[in-house]
């Protein structure tokens, strides 16, 4: 089956220069864990998830720690998380974007997606953002398609 | 492609009520709850014909999901602001037995002028691959009674046309900046600059001075089942009988639908108003809003009258 048929046409998308605590509430208010980040035309040059912007509010020692409960509480990251609020997002999203194709088939979407650790990704045509593809509506379509997909 | 833009959409709750009348306690023998808003309706219309569009506006609440996730499941293109609130519900009831539809409408969702202004950094990026811009209905709190007219300059700076379906002061304010088309619904504006639109003559009158506004088409409803069509080509009216009416629930937005589809396929102008009127007409023999399909519309064409008025 063709992309085109599973993926959400949805066309929520934020500008480069949009700050990080209005990405935080459009991603909240959307209520979906990520968003494409696209020029005037809609052309796609990143996306930006709610992983980017913890990762970016979190203190740099952060990666050496083993176990996240050695930190207190979460004081310092809510001062981080502030103090980058006015960033714009462009400084976290990622830009080496994973996008399909409304022809790519669902089975080589979901095998990307899970290669990247991906939730969500935008499928593009000729590099304009026409909609955006989740990993748990993929999940659904193959739990409800009647034939189990072969992997051999 | 085609973009609707709804920016007070709603849920649309029709209740089937036989011999409904106000103070009285009664059970509904059906009742039908879709997503709605002129734009909407429109887009929902347009994907029952065969037609992709993309539905644009603002969204709030629990409402706004449910309405998002059925634009979602039809693969209709969304491309909504979701804001604080709630979307509202409509509610109509309809009387099987007198024929009489009664309609009750909420406010809708505050939209800050923030949301205003992100709302139209996405119409400037949609418009950039967009061949008709469709302006349905009212307007949200917050949102600037000349609204409409910021939206049409915007695409008219374009040269995309444009569709405006509205009433009243929103309607206006609109036809100051000279969309396309308008459709003039009657039933919410009695009146047109002092014109009392009550018999063919006025309507007429009012239509005329629409038309010197530079819009091209006007559409204004005539009498039960009639629309009245000021053309580059002359003045027209279209009407059908009531045989097999059920409701009259979304007929505009299906002939909206139908003059818009028509005209891409570049029928004739007599063609394009039979059947955006047979449109109309399959929308009002069933409850469901909307139409079955393009066959069933193409088959009523016959039962529509068409006359030229000048």
């Amino acid at each position: 089956m063709r992309i085109c048929e599973v993926m959400d046409r949805d066309l929520t998308a934020l500008s480069p220069d949009t700050t990080l605590s209005e990405a935080i509430e459009v991603l909240t208010r959307h209520r979906v864990s990520g968003i494409p980040v696209v020029d005037p035309s809609g052309r796609v040059l990143g996306f930006v998830s709610e992983k980017d912007i913890v990762k970016a509010a979190l203190p740099g020692y952060f990666d050496y720690l083993q176990d996240p409960s050695f930190i207190p509480d979460y004081g310092q990251f809510q001062k981080r998380l502030k103090k980058i609020g006015q960033d714009p997002i462009s400084k976290v999203m990622a830009k080496d974007v994973v996008s399909f194709s409304e022809e790519d088939s669902d089975f080589y979407v979901a095998i990307t997606l899970i290669r990247n650790h991906l939730k969500r990704a935008p499928v593009v045509r000729d590099g304009i953002l026409v909609g955006v593809v989740n990993r748990a509506d993929l999940l659904e379509r193959i739990m409800m398609e009647e034939e189990p997909p072969s992997f051999a | 492609m085609i973009v609707t833009v709804t920016l007070n959409p709603a849920i649309d709750e029709e209740y089937l009520v036989p011999e409904f009348r106000p103070g009285g306690w009664f059970r509904a023998s059906k009742v039908q709850r879709t997503p709605g808003g002129k734009g909407i309706n429109v887009s929902l219309v347009l994907k029952q014909l065969g037609q992709e569009t993309a539905a644009m506006g603002f969204l709030a609440g629990f409402s706004g999901e449910y309405i998002r996730d059925v634009l979602r499941k039809a693969q209709i293109t969304t491309n909504f602001l979701h804001v604080r609130g709630e979307t509202r519900t409509n509610v109509y009831i309809v009387d099987e037995v007198g024929k009489v539809e009664t309609g009750l409408a909420e406010p809708g969702p505050y939209i800050s002028e923030d949301e205003i202004a992100r709302f139209i950094s996405n119409y400037e990026r949609i418009l950039k691959r967009t061949s008709l811009v469709v302006l349905g209905g009212s307007l949200p709190p917050g949102v600037p009674q000349d609204f409409y007219c910021e939206l049409i300059r915007i695409a008219r700076q374009r040269d995309i046309p444009t569709f405006i379906d509205a009433a009243g002061a929103p309607l206006l304010a609109a036809l100051d900046e000279g969309p396309t088309y308008a459709k003039v619904d009657q039933r919410f504006m009695g009146s047109y600059e002092g014109v009392t639109l009550n018999s063919l003559d006025n309507l007429i009158e009012a239509v005329t001075r629409v038309h010197a506004l530079g819009v091209e088409w006007v559409v204004a409803s005539y009498r039960t089942y009639g629309n009245v069509f000021f053309t580059p080509e002359g003045i027209f009216l279209a009407e059908f009988d009531r045989k097999g009416i059920v409701s009259m629930f979304g007929s505009g937005e299906s002939l909206v639908a139908g003059l818009i589809l028509s005209g891409k396929e570049g029928m004739d102008t007599k063609e394009r108003i039979l059947f955006g009127m047979a449109a109309a007409l399959e929308n009002a023999l069933h409850v469901e809003k909307g139409v079955r399909n393009r066959v069933a519309v193409e088959k009523l064409i016959p039962r529509i009258s068409f006359e030229k008025l000048s």
